[in-house]
């Protein structure tokens, strides 16, 4: 069609509607990342996981937890802390450009929060019951649950919360109150994290093994539905881009 | 309204917009949908699903369908009823696999060592397929329920099958009769799985003799037309635009 092989023309001054190389380092980053602690458990997790009781597991396994949980409350603390300050306080007067190219840097936090559920809910929570049909657990923070429960889930929650506070501090779509499905999908994965609190007192309490099916882990299930908030959060958005783009795609 | 006004400067740019935003949006639901989908079903049906010795004729057929309809009937209700986008269901399915295989390769292969053939993902395609088939074709909830939801506990064990027959063969071991997919879990002990708690093959279905899968799958095509009801709601109530005011939070 001609309207879409058409050469679409922008302002060389202008900065781009969607910053393709943020999105790309953003993704890179997790990626390479996770990638990077999939080695280590792989390497210190059999040779410094199996006792908790040991002095090798302190030095690899415990500071590793240490070190994680400062640099998380660090990073969410700067980064929620940064969008809320420099939040657009005449959000209401942007012009419609504007809101297209925030928008895109919006979906630009959704599609990082895409990949680290990702890699939270489904990679690292699965990976677990192996480690745990395979390794007795003698301690909560066995190598797996250092990095799924106290690395994978917080960096979810930041991921999350960022996008969800970017949306309520620089888009107009989001001025008219709290929208009640961005916040289940992102409060209701956060809600995974206190649930550990059951899951450890479960473990330790009963000393079960891994039984993933087990009651006990139901918390989880039930958490893990608010994931399908971001139908909710599509459909808002949808609404939104269509009125801006109504006109122009008639 | 001026030209000042617009969002962009021309129709070709208004259709570059529009799908480059269908693509990020695909991703990301696609990928937030997995992550949801698969901590359901490892925590609810996740047993069944990584173990070759654990998939029986009796409660893996049962409870595995029952479990996995959840997502599907709830995406549906979005993609279908307000853009009709008739792969609601496959798309799950399609995450929830993807999620599964680069696990149990990299994981449970990868970290812990159990050969891919004892821990391979359940099939859940062919009940996909027929679920958004019913609702492409029929336009309705009631009849993709009841239709899709039986059809979709029904074909579970027969698109199962090719690959777990094999594992189903008898082997006699040590004096004692059992399938290889067994043998396999004797080999493998795993932490949660010692022999008191496994439960394959026994009970009372077994009075129907060579049956027990078929009556399985009816039970579980029975349970998923309800569950696909339950979840249709959800999902509506998952799509819904609703903003509430700061007060009542």
């Amino acid at each position: 069609m001609a309207a879409t092989t058409e050469q679409v023309k922008a302002d060389a001054h202008e900065a781009p509607l969607l910053n393709k190389q943020n999105m790309f380092a953003g993704a890179a980053l997790y990626i390479v990342f996770y990638g990077w602690v999939r080695w280590y458990e792989g390497v210190y997790g059999w040779s410094a996981g199996l006792d908790s009781f040991a002095p090798e597991f302190e030095t690899y396994w415990m500071n590793f937890l240490y070190i994680e949980m400062v640099v998380e409350v660090m990073t969410a603390s700067i980064l929620w802390g940064y969008i809320w300050k420099s939040r657009d306080r005449k959000v209401m007067s942007i012009t419609p450009r504007e809101e297209l190219r925030r928008h895109f840097t919006h979906w630009i936090w959704l599609v990082m929060y895409g990949i680290a559920i990702y890699y939270g809910a489904s990679y690292f929570t699965e990976q677990d019951g192996t480690w745990h049909q395979t390794i007795v657990r003698d301690t909560d923070f066995t190598p797996s649950h250092v990095i799924e429960f106290y690395l994978s889930y917080p960096i979810y929650i930041i991921t999350g919360v960022a996008a969800f506070l970017y949306a309520k501090t620089r888009l107009p779509t989001y001025q008219n109150g709290l929208p009640l499905q961005y916040m289940v999908s992102v409060i209701g994965p956060f809600m995974i994290l206190p649930n550990v609190g059951l899951n450890e007192w479960g473990h330790t309490f009963w000393f079960m093994e891994e039984l993933f099916v087990a009651p006990l882990h139901y918390g989880f299930v039930f958490f893990g539905w608010a994931a399908l908030g971001v139908l909710g959060v599509v459909n808002i958005e949808v609404g939104a881009i269509s009125k801006l783009l109504k006109k122009d795609l008639a | 309204m001026s030209a000042s006004q617009s969002a962009v400067r021309s129709r070709a740019e208004a259709v570059k917009v529009s799908r480059t935003f269908d693509w990020m949006i695909l991703f990301t639901l696609f990928f937030v949908v997995l992550g949801g989908y698969h901590i359901h079903y490892m925590l609810t049906g996740g047993d069944w699903d990584f173990w070759t010795d654990w998939k029986d004729r009796r409660l893996w057929v049962t409870v595995a369908p029952i479990v996995s309809i959840t997502f599907p009937a709830a995406v549906q209700a979005c993609l279908w009823y307000r853009y009709r986008l008739p792969f609601g269901a496959v798309v799950c399915i399609l995450g929830l696999l993807l999620g599964e295989w680069v696990n149990r390769y990299l994981n449970f292969w990868g970290w812990t060592y159990f050969p891919v053939n004892f821990v391979f993902p359940s099939q859940l395609i062919p009940g996909a397929i027929v679920l958004d088939a019913v609702l492409l074709l029929g336009g309705s909830m009631t009849l993709t329920a009841v239709v899709g939801g039986l059809a979709y506990g029904l074909l579970f064990y027969p698109g199962n099958w090719p690959v777990m027959a094999p594992l189903h063969v008898p082997v006699e071991y040590n004096g004692m009769m059992m399938t290889l997919a067994d043998l396999q879990g004797y080999h493998y002990v795993r932490t949660g799985t010692p022999e008191y708690i496994r439960m394959v093959e026994k009970g009372t279905l077994r009075t129907f003799g060579k049956d027990v899968a078929p009556v399985s799958a009816f039970f579980s095509g029975f349970v998923s037309i309800i569950i696909y009801f339950l979840w249709h709601f959800f999902g509506r109530w998952f799509a819904s635009t609703e903003f509430v005011s700061g007060e009542a939070v």
